[in-house]
């Protein structure tokens, strides 16, 4: 029999309002696989995402999940208001369907107990991000998006949120697509990458995918990419890749 | 049972729904929609007095009309909704004002809670309580569509629907209320109460009860100082609010220090 595929992507095309914001990408992943989808800014990689999980329902095309898949969403961009009156505890009580107990699911995300009682205001956005991370997974879902933020998150978070999301994915067994901006994250994690430019520029192994020429179709000729916001923290071979272009 | 009695255990019912209602747009940044909203009723109120029906059903038929309005608006179209509700909602006013016989538009305005009959008093009883149970049951959806409209969609809420709900919720609340506080002050029964609890409350619940809580003490001091002094009720629930505000100003100050 073959391998079943927690979600199968065909032929999915996004239009807004004449615009077209993603034409045309299949893909499909397999229960306890990475997938990256990389690209650049406005090329349609948040949209995919909300495009998945429902949020967007105008599409066409064919998405189609494993029985029974839950999935766990984690939006690019979850403001908190800073007047908003509401506790840690609240928050993750807002999500139907519990799997784990609150501590548990603390204890997944390394959230220390104390957190419950806090207002959510008072978070940083790394911090906000470790609590959504808790929401995303506290009805245990068997796939995951994460959307990465383009702002307000330092590096020392960042990191830590990729490799707390890999540890889930080993102790929890589920399935994962990564929006990043990051090739690092793609390099280090992923089984799978999506080179994302309105269409499909590449897909496959991260090593054999991300070719000098692909990443310059994607990205355009010159390593803006590198400068954008984590400057001097790629490794050696991505400066090489994406500066010799 | 005296006819100030039942107003004043039926307006407690009211100021609860208010303050619930309000809560909600305040996290929905709906506060001045609500406001230019609740302006619309003074058609439908015009035409129950020159038709002489209860002037409330009027309100209720235009505001539906009103949210409807808002809810096409910011679905279908690419207007700007802040911009269509301004337009449209003070030309109603003025429409209204027009239309009313000047001796009874000081009470359209800012309330007539003297004129309410025992039939009226009941009606907006039960929908005030219609409100609350709703709100209570639906507590977490509403919450989550409020704060984290993207997060309550993937878990496959429709947003649109969510917002209808809340658009029909603001105006059963606005009918039942303009008969205390009047259209041009309904909004200071919805909004201000929620947005001192805001200063005030520490976790979301704390704040739902501390907004209903402020409502209920606003309108029922209201009530009982106009009857006391012979002084309009809903320009002193509106007073009485606004002064509850500025002390949970001072409140957030102290404790925000204290931090």
């Amino acid at each position: 029999m073959e391998n079943q595929k927690i979600i199968g992507v065909k032929n999915l095309s996004v239009t807004l309002d004449g615009r077209k914001i993603i034409e045309g990408i299949s893909f499909g992943l397999d229960s306890r696989q990475v997938l990256a989808v990389v690209g650049p800014n406005g090329a349609g990689k948040s949209m995919l995402l909300k495009t998945l999980v429902g949020i967007n329902k105008r599409y066409s095309g064919e998405i189609s999940f494993a029985p029974g898949v839950k999935i766990g969403y984690l939006p690019q961009r979850f403001h908190v208001d800073f007047y908003l009156p509401m506790t840690v505890e609240e928050f993750l009580n807002l999500k139907p369907d519990h799997k784990y107990s609150l501590k548990e699911v603390l204890g997944l995300v390394g959230i220390p107990d104390a957190w419950l009682a806090q207002n959510l205001a008072t978070f940083s956005s790394g911090q906000l991000q470790k609590i959504l991370l808790a929401w995303a997974i506290v009805d245990q879902p068997q796939l995951l998006l994460f959307d990465e933020p383009t702002e307000n998150v330092d590096i020392v978070s960042e990191e830590s949120i990729y490799d707390l999301l890999h540890e889930l994915q080993d102790r929890l067994g589920i399935s994962i697509i990564i929006v990043s901006h990051d090739l690092d994250v793609v390099y280090k994690y992923a089984d799978t990458v999506l080179c994302l430019n309105e269409r499909m520029v590449c897909y496959g192994e991260p090593i054999t995918a991300l070719t000098n020429q692909t990443l310059s179709e994607l990205y355009g000729n010159h390593a803006f990419f590198h400068h954008h916001h984590v400057g001097g923290h790629h490794h050696e071979e991505n400066h090489e890749i994406l500066n010799s272009q | 049972m005296d006819i100030f009695v039942l107003t004043l255990i039926s307006g407690i019912f009211v100021a609860a729904a208010s303050g619930l209602v309000g809560s909600f747009l305040i996290l929905r940044r709906m506060a001045l929609m609500s406001d230019a909203l609740s302006h619309v009723a003074l058609p439908g109120i015009a035409l129950g007095l020159v038709f002489h029906f209860a002037p409330i059903w009027g309100g209720l038929l235009f505001l539906f009309f009103g949210i409807t309005l808002i809810w096409l608006v910011e679905n279908k179209t690419k207007l700007a909704t802040e911009s269509v509700t301004g337009v449209m909602f003070v030309t109603a006013l003025a429409i209204g004002a027009l239309m009313i016989p000047e001796q009874d538009l000081l009470e359209a305005f800012f309330g007539s809670v003297t004129k309410l009959n025992v039939l009226q008093i009941g009606l907006q009883t039960i929908i005030a309580l219609a409100i609350i149970v709703f709100i209570l049951a639906y507590l977490r959806r509403l919450t989550l569509f409020s704060i984290a409209p993207d997060l309550s969609a993937s878990l496959k809420v429709s947003s649109f629907k969510m917002q209808f709900v809340l658009l029909v919720l603001i105006a059963l609340t606005i009918t039942i209320g303009i008969s205390f506080v009047g259209v041009l002050l309904m909004s200071a029964l919805i909004i201000i109460p929620a947005a001192a609890a805001r200063n005030i409350a520490k976790s979301f619940n704390g704040f739902l009860a501390v907004s209903v809580a402020l409502a209920v003490f606003a309108l029922a001091s209201g009530l009982l100082i106009g009857e006391v002094y012979d002084l309009n009720p809903g320009i002193m629930t509106v007073m009485m609010s606004a002064g509850l505000f500025v002390v949970s100003l001072f409140w957030r100050g102290a404790a925000l220090k204290h931090r």
